[in-house]
């Protein structure tokens, strides 16, 4: 949430992710680096440019399998939401690791030849019909481009200037970059490597990152079925989405009414009020937020919303579609028609019950 | 922490019980990376036992620029008169140009030397590197007076196309799917294309390529015949032949199939 553009909002918990980042990437490669250097000596040691090319590609290529594990893990257990806190320095450290990476390996393998290196990289190698034979760099290029396109926008101008479903799509192409770089992987040096190591764990990257979106994929489709037999009685436009009690007090939950969109319902000092789920931001799920200072409050980045009128509170101007509500009995029911962002709609009362 | 009533919000304080899970999971994940770095590390190809000697040499013989650059200095060994070294440029050119005029003639040859088995190359230093000399004796001189040649027939080998420089030692590894474009850039630039056979125990054996009237392979048949298959595993037919210490293939571009 933001009145203005700053580079960077640091806080502590930004610093604190940043350094493990930074820390974690030194650590690997010199840990990659080092051992390469002391397990292959004397007449049979690596180059060490390949083995620093080698320690970015696989580096690059880790972080990148953490990252899409991060989005169905906050899925599945909400203890792992402040990994997805700050995943964009984490994406942008990605790129510039794999940025090292193809700098050396277009210096190295491209360079010192009487064509232009990138002209080299594009030409020397046009086997495209053969599996075996492929020219893997290329996937490695657009993909490497894909991620610089990501890296380019991930800052809050370009989400807010492209817009929130644009920038969602243009970041879904992660998944396309992570298919082209395991056939770059697949491509390229596991059809040289003799050890069946490198090609185990990337097998092992590939079914945990498949596996985990699976499963929470499966988890959102169960709650959209069980939602879309919601859906108001004929000649009715009020639909029962749940008793009030299911509802935490402070706390949300969401319901998918019909093939709509889903619904965040929020209980809060004796109200009840709908909104969307989909936060502003960057899509966040609102129902699994938390009332905090008056506010609707999303789990991914925090930011806040009016529970009556969808708006963000004064100095921010974000907005959300709201849905009118009542409540009967201890039911509450939800007209389903969105109403435009920011409307105003009085929250339905609830009788609490008083313990005795 | 959906059972309590714990939220995590990025500019708020941490819960404790969150601050405990990260505390120990974030350590995990990063032991976890660096096991798998070292583990990736030392699973590697050997790269081969290639050397590049950065000291600065001489050899003292007589240079040829046909088939591709080369120097014959007299053999120490008993088997040959005269052991053959490839003369090379610095990156990924070939020594053509550099050793032209003098073709033919007894020079001294300044580099620095990249050998690996018996394939041995010299990177012509900067400057004036190749030079006259008359300093070899009669003896010597008239035992490079022409390679000795023999036929050795028709052969049909399994291996791989390989730039001698990278594979030498300029590059380690030089060799293989991943280096096949610095390969096939190092051969479009001058650098001699070889052939290399390992057998089951692991002997490996080098063949210069030659076209089939034993030139060098230059301009289509070079970049449409030989270029795409460079270090690919291949099978490849030609007429063999021994010049001195040097096996030379005049191969049938036509024969080549990729494996």
């Amino acid at each position: 949430m933001s009145v203005g553009y700053v580079s960077v909002q640091w806080n502590r918990h930004k610093r604190i992710y940043d350094a493990c980042v930074a820390g974690g990437i030194v650590l690997y490669l010199g840990v990659f680096f080092a051992a390469g250097k002391a397990l292959y000596t004397g007449r049979n040691a690596i180059s060490g440019e390949i083995l620093a090319m080698r320690a970015l590609a696989t580096c690059a290529f880790l972080m990148l399998n953490v990252i899409l594990c991060i989005g169905p893990l906050a899925r599945l257990d909400r203890r792992f939401l402040p990994l997805l806190y700050n995943r964009r320095h984490l994406g942008v450290a990605t790129f510039l690791v794999a940025l090292a990476h193809a700098a050396i390996a277009i210096g190295f393998y491209h360079g010192f030849g009487n064509v232009n290196p990138f002209v080299a990289l594009l030409t020397s190698n046009t086997n495209f019909t053969s599996l075996s034979a492929f020219p893997y760099q290329t996937l490695g290029l657009f993909a490497l481009l894909i991620l610089f396109l990501m890296a380019a926008t991930s800052h809050d101008f370009w989400l807010k200037n492209l817009g929130a479903p644009a920038w969602k799509r243009l970041h879904m192409l992660v998944y396309i970059a992570y298919g082209l770089l395991v056939m770059h992987v697949a491509l390229g040096i596991l059809q040289t490597q003799r050890s069946p190591w490198l090609a185990s764990l990337v097998g092992v990257g590939v079914v945990i990152v498949a596996t985990l979106h699976l499963i929470a994929g499966q988890r959102e489709r169960r709650h959209d079925e069980r939602g879309s037999q919601l859906s108001p009685r004929a000649g009715e436009e009020w639909v029962d989405v749940g008793a009030v009690d299911d509802i935490a007090d402070q706390r949300g939950s969401t319901v998918t009414v019909g093939a709509g969109e889903r619904i965040a319902l929020f209980r809060y000092n004796g109200c009840v009020s709908a909104t969307t789920n989909v936060c502003a931001h960057q899509g966040g799920p609102l129902g699994e937020g938390k009332i905090i200072d008056g506010c609707i409050t999303c789990p991914w980045h925090g930011w806040q919303y009016r529970p009556a009128d969808g708006r963000s509170p004064p100095p921010f101007a974000e907005k959300i579609h709201t849905y009118r509500v009542r409540v009967v009995g201890r039911r509450i029911q939800v007209d389903p028609t969105p109403l435009p962002p920011g409307t105003a709609v009085e929250p339905a009362r609830v009788e609490e019950v008083q313990s005795a | 922490m959906p059972e309590t009533n714990e939220f995590y919000v990025g500019y708020l304080k941490s819960p404790r019980t969150l601050t405990v899970f990260l505390g120990w999971a974030i350590p995990s994940l990063i032991v976890a990376a660096l096991a798998i770095g070292w583990l990736v590390s030392r699973s590697q190809n050997d790269p081969g036992d290639g050397v590049w000697h950065h000291e600065a040499n001489t050899l003292v013989g007589r240079v040829g620029a046909t088939p591709y650059p080369l120097i014959r200095v007299p053999s120490k060994s008993p088997g040959h008169a005269a052991e053959t070294v490839l003369l090379v440029s610095e990156g990924k050119h070939g020594g053509g140009e550099r050793v032209a005029a003098l073709d033919g003639r007894i020079v001294r040859v300044r580099g620095t030397i990249l050998e690996r088995d018996s394939c041995r190359l010299l990177e012509l230093a900067h400057g004036d590197a190749v030079k006259p000399d008359d300093s070899l004796t009669a003896a010597d001189t008239g035992r490079l007076a022409a390679p000795i040649i023999v036929a050795l027939g028709e052969v049909t080998l399994r291996g791989e196309i390989i730039d001698p420089k990278c594979y030498s030692g300029a590059m380690k590894p030089g060799e293989g799917k991943t280096h096949k474009e610095c390969a096939t850039l190092c051969i479009s630039g001058g650098i001699p294309p070889m052939f290399v056979t390992i057998d089951a125990a692991g002997r490996r054996s080098y063949y210069l390529l030659t076209d089939p009237d034993g030139r060098a392979l230059t301009g289509g048949a070079l970049h449409d015949g030989l270029l795409p298959f460079v270090a690919d595993v291949v099978e490849i037919r030609g007429t063999l032949e021994r010049r001195d210490d040097l096996q030379v293939l005049r191969v049938d571009l036509k024969s080549i199939r990729r494996l």
